[in-house]
């Protein structure tokens, strides 16, 4: 399967070489771990296409998981994908280097040649060489594209111009050149453009190899554990973000909302309206009840980033009661959605109320309304970036991806269409375009092992 | 109907004091399965012991009006009358300005404040329901006699820590009936502040093991990065130390688990970095062990180990499992400290019912093991039989954590 490149000797010498420093590194703890055991069966390869590996960018803290593993189910997990190869875009600015060096107390820089060094496997100036190692040939069996964080521009819309597309369409030309193609993990949205999602899509479908996409709040940790109940009808669904970026914070709210609504009956067929609003207009929007405000309280609720009273003296506060949020939410943001079926979703931008992402869904059932958070463990762990690794992990290991990349699609189509919206005066704009259909899977993705 | 009218017997009220958080929660609220709960139980009556600069209990009564402060303890209880006027009392004796014994336990007043307490209840002839919070006491004899005192005047006592009852990742309990035989809190603190709640923590979890309690045999406490480092060396309880299959499912369970390597943001540290961490200049703290048995053979390890982890993690070898029980009791982050909502709803519960949701026996042989413990620190760390702690009770059937 895996096409040679005249160095097979010196990588089956890495290969073991990297897979005995990972179980050495385990042995300490427990010997009675399978750690000191070598993998049965060869691993699968990966080629990481990064914008940037510095550390805690998305690049470093997902990418390092497939070296030195992540904990999974209450044990250490050796990912059974081997970094071979990476293509790293560009280095921290000296700027960047600066302001992180002070946030974290030691020097920051690029780190892929020194995580290349030690684990054994080599960084490529382009993302072809990536995925030939070298050769004249397709070498891996998986491809992880992270491409967030770096110096890129933004667009006249707020939205950061991330090359995900390019560096997609660099890695399925390869696929089409080599007559082979294997699966593709796109970290976030697929693009900053519906349309390069679409195509990016469209092109898995017709090479035919497995992609996955998206943020890991879908896949980490709920507080409490819930989960919408497979073809529930839905009536009205609100997810709030702490953040102030749309472009960023707003897609993983997005997303994580997305998660919940597409298991509603009929599944997923797409959205009718997107419009944003900020500023006194989602105050005049809550007083219109353009969002049930019960939703929000529920929402509300989840948070345990309480800001508002609570960082004045402590006291506890109910952050729904009227004229609360207009006092300490000096910038709010809302997307309101509606849905092809009919749904009716908004996501709240409310930096100053929480710092948490939290969502409510009302189910049509006796008005049921179920609430959760999405678990975000802190820096430097980031242990949410462990689940994601694990749905990556089992792509590339099993060739299945567990939930769908439509869902991310259309998101990306929604975020697209929100920043849209807000720089077209904040109307409310037509979707047709966003006719993404799917179902989602029957299971539960999210972490709760 | 008419609420329940809770009187608060406090050393003090200041930001972050255990006294702010649960009080704060009575007068305001607090969120509660998805919904901002207020409780039906009304606090109405304040006994602040200490008033330290910035304190707020003028400012809530302020906010509150309803609420009186009264200047003894028999007062804030009869409301100013002449016999007993509320319906629950919040003993919360934590946080505040008290002398410390040689062996360096907190002399924190909660025997003495529970004696003022029942000796209203005795000239009133009636008693309610009353939460102490955290240990009972720092000395057993006292702790016992509070317990004991419960049951002769018949109300039920509710104590501990919120880390039973706070959420958990997984959201996991100990199924009842399980065969236990060796369970591990891995945890951050001191002792006399932090060993209980990790104490609590594991017993929460091992009391619902087959066969229930049965109490606690010998105890024996070290301390300093090399008592520990030996016990991280020994591989097993019976050698001084622990499983090291334990620890590990720990330290995977922990969300804040120290990287031993510069630029590497989450790794699982080899114990060469471990000894690294822990001898580390930078980490002044000192790692803290109680090893335990229960009379039943269970054993049991209790580490502060400040500089490895920031959180409280558990795990258990249970009887023909290939695989660890392991979990992490989640505290959430400082201003909110949301696992005060789910002891504060045990108080409520506990009101409501005048029954207590979880036993009080299960806080008596944590508050009997923290003394244990520091006695066994302070006698040159070694280790103690505890015959004392045969306390045998049964767990609730039905879960007390926080999953809704």
């Amino acid at each position: 399967m895996t096409g040679t490149t005249g160095s097979e000797t010196r990588r089956d010498f890495l290969e073991l070489a990297t897979a005995s420093a990972v179980a050495g590194s385990l042995t300490g703890i427990a010997a009675a771990s399978a750690g000191q055991d070598l993998p049965q069966k060869p691993r699968k390869r990966i080629a990481i296409i990064t914008t940037l590996w510095a550390y805690l960018r998305h690049g470093q803290h997902i990418g390092d998981r497939f070296l030195v593993g992540y904990p999974w189910e209450g044990d250490w997990h050796e990912p059974e994908v081997e970094v071979v190869s990476a293509f790293v875009a560009q280095r921290p600015t000296d700027a960047d280097r600066r302001i992180r060096e002070k946030e974290f107390g030691f020097p920051q820089g690029d780190l892929a040649p020194s995580r290349a060094r030690e684990f054994g496997f080599t960084l490529h100036k382009t993302i072809a060489g990536a995925l030939r190692c070298g050769g004249k040939q397709l070498a891996v069996d998986g491809v992880v594209i992270i491409a967030e964080h770096g110096e890129y521009p933004y667009n006249d819309k707020g939205q950061h111009l991330y090359p995900r597309a390019k560096f997609f369409a660099e890695v399925v030309d390869v696929f089409r050149r080599d007559g082979r193609a294997v699966p593709v993990f796109n970290d976030k949205h697929l693009s900053y453009s519906f349309e390069k999602a679409r195509a990016m899509v469209a092109t898995g479908q017709e090479l035919g190899f497995p992609m996955l996409a998206g943020s890991s709040l879908p896949v980490t940790w709920r507080m409490p554990e819930m989960e919408v109940p497979y073809g529930a009808r839905i009536e009205e669904a609100l997810t709030i973000s702490s953040g102030t970026s749309l472009d960023s914070a707003g897609f993983h709210a997005l997303e994580a909302m997305q998660c919940l609504v597409e298991r509603r009956r009929g599944g997923e067929t797409g959205i009718r309206r997107v419009q944003a609003i900020e500023g006194p207009a989602v105050w005049q929007a809550l007083e219109k009840k353009r969002w049930s405000h019960e939703l929000m309280a529920r929402a509300l609720s989840r948070a345990d980033l309480v800001e508002g009273i609570t960082l004045i003296d402590a006291r506890t506060q109910d952050l729904a009661a009227p004229g609360v949020l207009e006092k300490i939410v000096p910038k709010p943001q809302a997307v309101l959605i509606e849905y092809r079926d009919g749904l009716k979703a908004t996501l709240l931008m409310l930096r100053g109320a929480i710092g948490n992402y939290t969502a409510a869904v009302r189910l049509d059932e006796n008005d049921r309304i179920l609430s959760t958070k999405f678990l975000l463990p802190p820096e430097p762990n980031v242990a949410y970036s462990a689940c994601l690794a694990h749905h990556i992990e089992r792509m590339i290991v099993s060739g299945v991806a567990n939930y769908p990349v439509e869902r991310t699609l259309l998101v990306s189509g929604l975020l697209e269409a929100a920043h849209d919206s807000r720089a077209s005066g904040h109307r409310r704009l037509k979707t047709p375009h966003l006719d993404v259909n799917y179902r989602s899977p029957l299971a539960s993705q999210y972490c709760r092992t | 109907m008419k609420r329940r009218r809770i009187a608060a017997i406090v050393t003090e009220y200041r930001r972050y004091s255990h006294a702010q958080h649960i009080l704060d929660r009575y007068l305001f609220g607090y969120s509660w399965d998805g919904r901002h709960h207020v409780p039906d139980a009304e606090l109405v009556s304040l006994y602040t012991d200490q008033r330290p600069k910035g304190e707020l209990s003028r400012d809530r009564q302020k906010l509150v009006p309803s609420l009186t402060i009264y200047p003894t303890i028999a007062e804030t209880l009869c409301r100013g009358g002449k016999t007993l006027d509320v319906d629950g009392v919040l003993l919360i004796g934590e946080h505040g300005d008290y002398p410390f014994n040689k062996k360096g336990q907190h002399l924190y007043p909660r025997y003495e404040f529970f004696q003022q307490i029942v000796e209203v209840f005795r000239r009133s002839g009636r008693s309610v329901p009353v939460f102490n919070d955290k240990h009972l006491s720092w000395k057993w004899d006292w702790a016992r006699e509070m317990v004991e005192t419960s049951r002769e005047l018949d109300f039920p006592l509710l104590a501990g820590s919120s880390l039973p009852v706070t959420r958990r990742i997984p959201q996991i309990d100990m199924p009842l009936g399980s065969r236990v035989e060796e369970a591990m809190c891995v945890a951050v603190g001191g002792v006399d502040g932090y060993d209980i709640h990790a104490l609590e923590a594991m017993q929460s979890m091992v009391e619902r093991r087959r066969g229930g309690e049965t109490g606690v045999d010998w105890i024996h406490a070290v301390r300093g990065t090399d008592a520990i480092l030996k016990a991280l060396d020994a591989g097993s309880f019976d050698r001084g130390g622990w499983d090291p299959a334990l620890f590990r499912a720990c330290l995977c369970r922990s969300h804040r688990l120290q990287p031993p390597r510069r630029g590497f943001n989450h790794t699982l540290p080899t114990t060469a970095e471990l000894h690294g961490l822990l001898t580390d200049k930078d980490n002044s703290n000192t790692p803290v062990l109680y090893r335990y048995q229960h009379s039943d053979g269970l054993k049991m390890s209790m580490l502060l180990i400040e500089g490895i982890v920031h959180d409280f993690t558990f795990a258990a070898r249970l009887t023909n499992q290939p695989r660890p029980l392991s979990l992490q009791m989640f505290l959430s982050p400082r201003e909110i400290c949301n696992f005060f909502n789910p002891l504060t709803n045990a108080t409520e519960q506990l009101f409501r019912e005048r029954r207590a949701p979880y036993p009080i026996e299960r806080t008596l042989l944590t508050t009997g093991l923290t003394a244990a413990g520091i006695e066994s620190l302070f006698r040159k760390q070694t280790l103690l039989k505890t015959p004392h702690l045969d306390i045998h009770y049964r767990p609730t059937k039905s879960s007390t954590y926080w999953r809704n």
